[in-house]
């Protein structure tokens, strides 16, 4: 998409829409960022800003959904312009449900910093950073069409969900002995939870950059391959 | 004598397809078509795109040889078969290949005559004088149409009191009612409003499964709304011909990307 429409109006509003998409994957990043940093810093005050600025994620998804129609009814976009429009609409779906899941880790952190320190939170950081770096890897796949760093984040997820694991038998084996700690030791278990999600939430966008770059739909792949015999 | 084309008019209605191979056509010593191969499958609707002079109208009319008429233009390579005949040969009689191949023209233009005349003149230059034949193939072919229910009560009327779009769907009943095989279309909608438009392009979706259809359009909309396949030409050339929807999500060739998104010259 390096020549210019002809229609000049049409690049104007193509760019302004991917420049929403990245505003609100910007936004989304940060609160997660802060979600996190609110629970390991026990810090109230940022898991109240991660809840008060989720709403102007969601106005975001609603101008990116409105813009998006606009130019499919103006300009009837077609090929990469189509795929780029589409993938955008599903892009802002996807990020508002990440930051939904920022606010899900801010409200357990309010409620974890009301009580005393909580060793077991620093087990979220490693499960955190795995998901973050998935993010990152899945908005620049977006930004660049690149379908194989995209495609490549369905294995990468599989070590989140490894850790994930790892982390939830962890601190089921707490809850045990949880000395009157169980209410946030499961409130952290929701907090892994959500962590776990996102990743998934990155796969998907990765598997629409691929669909952006190629025009290949990778969806439900595992569902298609044929059954082996051992 | 070939005569693709030599089948009863009895005989039950099915589309032919069309193999276009190496085909050079020349405007005096310019190529207009230059080393055009492509396969038209039958009972589908073949879209033609492209900008204005890319020459998908030349070869449309190189289908029912209606270039023929144009002094100086001849075609230099190749050729064109229509149910496995070659219609270029010496030995084919044009008349009967525009009776199997017909042609629906950008304005519509019916002849100055009643709308029942207008169906069944086709049927009349092939000798056909049996009134009770000739009603059922007005009858049939203008519901074929989608015009009868608009029509029945005032058959003997003058076509040229029916609306732009009530023509066209005339155009294409008079088509129809010699039993074509292939039916071409240049531009058929370019005249008319969207209700029209629509009432044509749901008649081709319709008709489909009787015909072989190619259709000439400058509009990516109807090329994408109406087509089972696309073909896209560039000064003479075939850029790229595929499945239209993989065409209108994922063309192959840059060129055809530039120019169905709107980003040509």
């Amino acid at each position: 998409m390096n020549n210019q429409h002809i229609f000049r109006d049409f690049d104007k509003v193509m760019e302004a829409l991917k420049g929403d998409v990245l505003l609100m994957a910007s936004l989304t990043r940060q609160n997660l960022e802060r979600a996190m940093r609110s629970l390991l810093e026990r810090d109230i005050d940022l898991a109240r800003t991660v809840i008060a600025d989720d709403s102007d994620v969601d106005d975001l998804e609603r101008k990116i959904d409105q813009s998006g129609m606009e130019i499919l009814v103006r300009f009837h976009p077609v090929a990469s312009d189509l795929r780029l429009v589409i993938t955008s609409m599903k892009m802002a779906h996807n990020l508002e449900r990440i930051s939904d899941h920022a606010v899900n880790i801010a409200k357990r952190s309010k409620k974890i910093c009301k009580a005393s320190p909580l060793e077991e939170a620093a087990l979220t950081e490693p499960l955190y950073s795995l998901a973050d770096k998935l993010l990152r890897d899945a908005l620049m796949a977006y930004t660049d069409a690149n379908s194989e760093l995209g495609e490549g984040l369905k294995l990468r997820d599989k070590e989140l969900d490894r850790l994930h694991k790892q982390m939830i038998a962890s601190l089921s084996a707490r809850l045990e002995d949880s000395n009157g700690r169980s209410e946030n030791l499961l409130h952290l278990i929701f907090v892994a939870r959500s962590i776990e999600r996102i990743g998934d939430l990155a796969v998907n966008i990765g598997e629409d950059a691929v669909f952006l770059g190629e025009a290949r739909d990778i969806r439900h792949e595992h569902r298609k391959q044929p059954p082996t015999i051992e | 004598m070939h005569d693709i084309l030599n089948r009863p008019a009895t005989e039950p209605q099915t589309g032919s397809s069309i193999i276009v191979e190496d085909l050079v056509f020349c405007y005096g010593s310019s190529p207009a078509l230059k080393n055009i191969s492509l396969e038209i499958p039958a009972n589908g609707v073949t879209a033609f795109i492209g900008p204005s002079g890319c020459g998908k109208s030349t070869l449309l009319r190189c289908i029912n040889r209606m270039n023929d008429e144009i002094p100086g233009t001849r075609i230099t390579h190749g050729s064109i078969h229509v149910g496995g005949i070659d219609i270029y040969q010496k030995s084919v009689d044009v008349v009967k290949l525009r009776r199997d191949v017909g042609m629906v023209f950008q304005k519509s233009n019916p002849f100055p005559r009643s709308i029942y005349e207008n169906v069944a003149y086709g049927l009349r230059l092939r000798g056909e004088t049996n009134k009770s034949i000739l009603d059922q193939a007005v009858q049939e072919s203008l519901q074929a149409a989608a015009l009868w229910d608009e029509v029945k009560d005032r058959l003997q009327e003058s076509a040229l009191g029916l609306s732009g779009g009530q023509q066209q769907r005339l155009c294409i009943a008079r088509t129809i009612a010699v039993k074509p095989l292939i039916v071409l279309m240049d531009e058929p909608c370019s005249a008319l409003d969207p209700i029209a438009t629509s009432k044509v392009e749901e008649l081709i979706w319709n008709l489909k499964e009787d015909y072989t259809f190619v259709i000439v359009t400058h509009s990516m909309a109807q090329a994408a709304r109406v087509s089972d396949k696309t073909a896209f030409f560039y000064m003479g050339e075939l850029i790229e011909s595929g499945d239209t929807g993989k065409l209108f999500t994922n063309p192959t060739h840059k060129k055809t990307e530039d120019y169905i998104s709107g980003r040509f010259g």
